[in-house]
């Protein structure tokens, strides 16, 4: 008796766990989509992998066999329209107990940001029916996080994401906003970092523009932005003169002299009097600043540093091609290296009187190594030489000792 | 006869002389590599650092840098007294890293790359954590070392 009860409730169970895993939209799907189809992307989803089916979004019995008694079955929600994607997924998305118990480490104020961001703003202000929404960047059914590489938001993925709709002239010509980002971002020192080296750390659109909020950096904010990373430069920078001047005048700030998409590798052809120095572009000679005169020390400055550092480079080049032991002259060259870094990087500060002891203290260092460099090299010449003189003793003593045997062979 | 011995001396005497020079030319070079040179060697898996808990105390970060063979190390007092060593070279683009006492963390200012006092990679572009090394004091003086296999 007690077996047939135990039998009975294992059957109860199976047949409710059975029936509750039954979807049969896939089934139905799958064979009117072509392959690639939305169904058949699914498995992909992470929704999919935190083991939710295609009722948990689109409503109705998936148990259910025919299309038509899904569609007239209970909370059946089919697809939303362009305009109605973003409560579709705010309803989990922005409910903090629901997601706590899917991902409780994931924000639930994405709809929120999306609101406030110009995407959002078009789509429920204006009805605008081509302005991204959630599935714009996210996909449709093979959405991932942030850190599965094939997700369209993947960092090394979400530039292309963007410029989907961003680089597409046609689709953007109503918008009157630019669209060559892409192109310039993808020539940029962060692109290039990004997407050839493959550097996740490199910025991409979201880290300046946000993402859910995505809106372009305010002028006065863009050090904010930039500070993210490049914080001691922006830090120099809102303590240099040019911080209040450039507020004064509207510039933007980092952007004046690196421009935004297309930022290149900085040289220090930008500073200086020379026509390339981006410096002449707002000072002139009589300006009655002394923006030139300070433009044109740092130069010199950050110029013998970088011919000390060359010197130095070549100095050493030649010592490690003699073979000759030099791990102290290496180590000093990394630190070369660094106050190069730190000068180039003071650079923002534009007070002389930062760059020179740092440049000062870098070419102390490639002296150094100059003068131990060519030390070694002449070790190295001193070695060669004593091996010609060992190897002539050697041969002489050689000789000798032939001469001295043959004396007592004589006698 | 009198011309033969002293040529002969003197054929000696410079055989003398070479084998001299021949043992100078055997036992110099010998000489030089059994005395340690003065740059380090370039791979090592211990050091004892040049200074003393007192001077690192006293530094403005807490904390100094010291030659690991060819890389470069950081030795840090934490708050608690504790010192910390780890690779001082940060894992994105190679820039020195150096210890913020006031945030608690090691901070690259590079790209704002921050780690924990555990070399950890907490925030910004560091992909990796920092190499971290065993510190041992012994007699007053500090021992760092890295981890064996």
């Amino acid at each position: 008796m007690i077996k047939f009860v135990i039998i009975f409730i294992g059957l109860l169970l199976f047949s409710i766990n059975g029936f509750g895993s039954v979807n049969n939209c896939m089934s139905c799907h799958l064979d009117l989509e072509d392959e690639g189809g939305s169904a058949s992307k699914f498995a992909k989803d992470i929704h999919s992998q935190k083991g939710l089916g295609c009722a948990d979004c689109h409503g109705g019995d998936p148990t259910l066999d025919d299309m038509d008694d899904v569609r007239d079955s209970r909370g059946f929600r089919g697809v939303p329209n362009h305009l109605e994607v973003p409560d579709f997924c705010a309803r989990c998305h922005s409910d903090a107990t629901y997601m706590h118990n899917h991902n409780p480490s994931l924000p639930v104020d994405q709809l929120a940001k999306y609101k406030t961001s110009i995407h959002g703003q078009l789509l429920f202000s204006a009805k605008d029916k081509k302005v991204a929404n959630c599935v714009s960047c996210h996909s449709v059914h093979e959405i991932g996080n942030g850190q599965m590489p094939y997700s369209s938001t993947h960092p090394s993925n979400l530039p292309a994401t963007c410029a989907k709709c961003h680089s597409d002239k046609d689709y953007m010509a109503e918008y009157k906003i630019p669209t060559d980002q892409f192109e310039k971002y993808s020539s940029s020192v962060h692109g290039q970092a990004l997407l050839e080296r493959g550097d996740l750390g490199a910025p991409a659109c979201n880290d300046c523009h946000g993402n859910h909020g995505a809106a372009p950096p305010g002028v006065s904010s863009l050090a904010a932005v930039c500070g993210v990373c490049h914080a001691l430069e922006a830090e120099l920078f809102e303590k240099s003169p040019h911080a209040d001047a450039f507020l004064e005048n509207d510039f933007p700030m980092c952007e004046t002299c690196h421009s935004n998409h297309d930022i290149v590798k900085p040289s220090d052809k930008m500073i200086g009097t020379a026509e390339s120095s981006l410096c002449t572009e707002c000072h002139a000679a009589d300006d009655g600043t002394i923006g030139l005169p300070t433009a044109d020390s740092i130069l010199t400055s950050l110029n013998n540093l970088v011919l000390a550092h060359l010197n130095a480079k070549q100095s050493l080049d030649e010592a490690i091609l003699k073979g000759m032991m030099t791990t102290n002259e290496e180590f000093l060259l990394k630190e070369v290296d660094q106050s190069l870094i730190q000068a180039r990087t003071l650079i923002h500060s534009f007070d002389m009187d930062s760059v020179a002891p740092k440049a000062m203290e870098g070419i102390a260092k490639a002296d150094t190594i100059i003068v131990n460099s060519a030390g070694l090299i002449d070790e190295y010449y001193f070695r060669r030489k004593g091996l010609a003189v060992a190897t002539l003793i050697i041969t002489f003593l050689a000789f000798m000792l032939y001469r001295k045997i043959r004396k007592i062979e004589q006698k | 006869m009198s011309d033969n011995n002293s040529r002969r001396k003197f054929l000696s005497w410079l055989t003398g002389l070479g084998s001299v020079a021949f043992l100078g030319s055997i036992i110099y070079p010998a000489y030089k590599f059994l005395v340690p040179p003065e740059s380090g060697e370039a791979n090592v898996s211990q050091v004892k650092l040049p200074f003393t808990r007192s001077e690192i105390e006293g530094d403005e970060k807490k904390a100094k840098t010291f030659k690991f063979g060819r890389t470069l190390g950081l030795i840090v007092l934490t708050g608690e007294g504790e010192l910390k060593a780890m690779a001082a070279t940060c894992t994105h683009l190679d820039c020195t890293v150096q210890h913020r006492p006031d945030l608690g963390i090691i901070w690259c200012s590079c790209h704002n790359g921050r780690y924990d006092l555990d070399g950890k990679n907490i925030s910004g572009p560091p992909p990796k954590p920092l190499e971290q090394y065993i510190v041992n004091e012994i007699k007053g003086e500090i021992f760092v070392s890295k981890e064996t296999a």
